[in-house]
């Protein structure tokens, strides 16, 4: 496009725009009243003007229902509230929603810049898990080291049945403490004095 | 229509904001809805004044874009409640020459409802929905035959309106159904306003070639 076709459509968009002013705020007599006004928005393109009439009178303004007015100006009211509730309060927190993909959107954020957002959002959650995830993992193998290094001082009965068991089967004697029938009739105070 | 500030010169400073010459920078606010968004953002429920005043509007975009009554209320639901949780991040650029009736809590306001209708079309998308029928609401219900001719006049010109591209038909809606200023409509479209001037036009124009060819 030249410079010349550009500046001539410029010319008439601004024609266009004035003519629309004057339209919308009711200014425009009807073609039989206007007559020879000599009006700068009579060069208009008659056929984009009868578009516009049209459009004027047929793209009405439309209201909802008021059963969803009352519904929604009511939900507003509760989530007035609880953003008053919290000031009042001091409101040192902060509450931040969860993200929920495409369809439901942050209408605050335009559309082209979607796609960095969550990232954005999703990136301290990943981190604060990695740590987490590492803390207890630290953790647990400390507790592991302690209990191995750390000598068993409980003198549990399994532990002190392994201990004569084992310390039987050096000495070569029979285990007798542990076979069977006969064990019932002894008294481990009995035993440790054998 | 109130006017909240404008006592002296004002020069808009490098953000958009107006200050005075005299008085070391302050800010003069030109918006019309300052009084109300001052009053939400001290109370939020004060809000529910600033939704009765653009709750037909909010809803009417929404309806001619997207055709359809139950979608147009999800994304007004979404628009109000996102402005009201949003309202502190909300910042007033009017300039002395928007005019006294410039509002760019409205602006903002649709650029939200924008982004919702957004939304809502791409999820639309794998569910089309029936073509608008919203002709038969300006019909006069008495006036049967009359209104049967203007109700096939206005589905026309709706039609014609639905098949224009995205950007032109939000012009056209912004223009005709919310009566938006073309400095408003630049300003929530993200456009120049000689952009907007020549989109309004060229809309105008596949308009009425659409329409004279039926």
């Amino acid at each position: 496009m030249s410079l010349v076709d550009r500046d001539a459509a410029s010319s008439e968009a601004l024609l266009t725009d004035l003519y629309l002013d004057a339209l919308l705020a009711g200014a425009v007599l009807d073609a039989t009243d206007r007559g020879a006004s000599g009006d700068p928005s009579d060069r208009l393109d008659p056929a984009a003007r009868h578009a516009a009439d049209r459009l004027r009178r047929d793209l009405v303004r439309v209201h909802p229902s008021f059963r969803f007015e009352e519904r929604l100006a009511t939900r507003l009211a509760e989530a007035a509230m609880a953003m008053r509730v919290p000031a009042a309060a001091g409101a040192e927190g902060r509450v931040v929603p969860f993200r929920t993909p495409a369809y439901d959107t942050d209408p605050l954020v335009p559309a082209e810049a979607e796609d960095s957002s969550p990232r954005e959002l999703t990136r301290p959650l990943l981190i604060g898990g990695a740590l987490t995830s590492a803390a207890l993992s630290i953790a647990g193998a400390a507790l592991v080291a302690w209990r191995r290094g750390r000598p068993s001082r409980s003198g549990g009965p399994m532990v002190r049945a392994a201990r004569a068991a084992r310390s039987a089967r050096i000495s070569g004697a029979t285990p007798r403490a542990l076979s069977g029938p006969r064990r019932t009739s002894r008294s481990p105070r009995t035993r440790r004095l054998d | 229509m109130p006017r909240p500030v404008l006592g002296r010169a004002s020069t808009p400073d490098s953000v958009g904001r107006a200050t005075t010459a005299g008085s070391s920078g302050r800010v003069a606010h030109l918006d019309r809805d300052r009084a109300l968004v001052e009053e939400a953002r001290r109370d939020p429920l004060r809000f529910d004044a600033l939704y009765r005043r653009y709750l037909a509007q909010v809803y009417s975009y929404a309806y001619h874009e997207l055709g359809d009554h139950h979608e147009a209320e999800d994304a007004t639901e979404r628009t109000f409640l996102a402005a009201l949780a949003g309202l502190g991040r909300f910042e007033e650029r009017a300039r002395p020459a928007d005019g006294e009736g410039a509002s760019t809590f409205r602006v903002w306001l649709f650029q939200i409802a924008r982004n919702s209708v957004s939304n809502q079309r791409r999820g639309r998308r794998r569910h089309p929905v029936a073509p608008l029928e919203a002709a038969a609401l300006i019909a006069d219900p008495m006036d049967v035959e009359g209104g049967a001719t203007q109700r096939d006049e206005a589905a026309a010109a709706w039609r014609a309106v639905g098949r224009l591209p995205a950007d032109r038909r939000q012009a056209l809606v912004l223009r005709f159904v919310d009566e938006m200023s073309t400095a408003e409509i630049a300003g929530v479209l993200g456009r120049s306003e000689g952009a907007v001037r020549v989109l309004v036009h060229r809309a105008l124009r596949a308009v009425a070639r659409d329409l004279g060819g039926r």
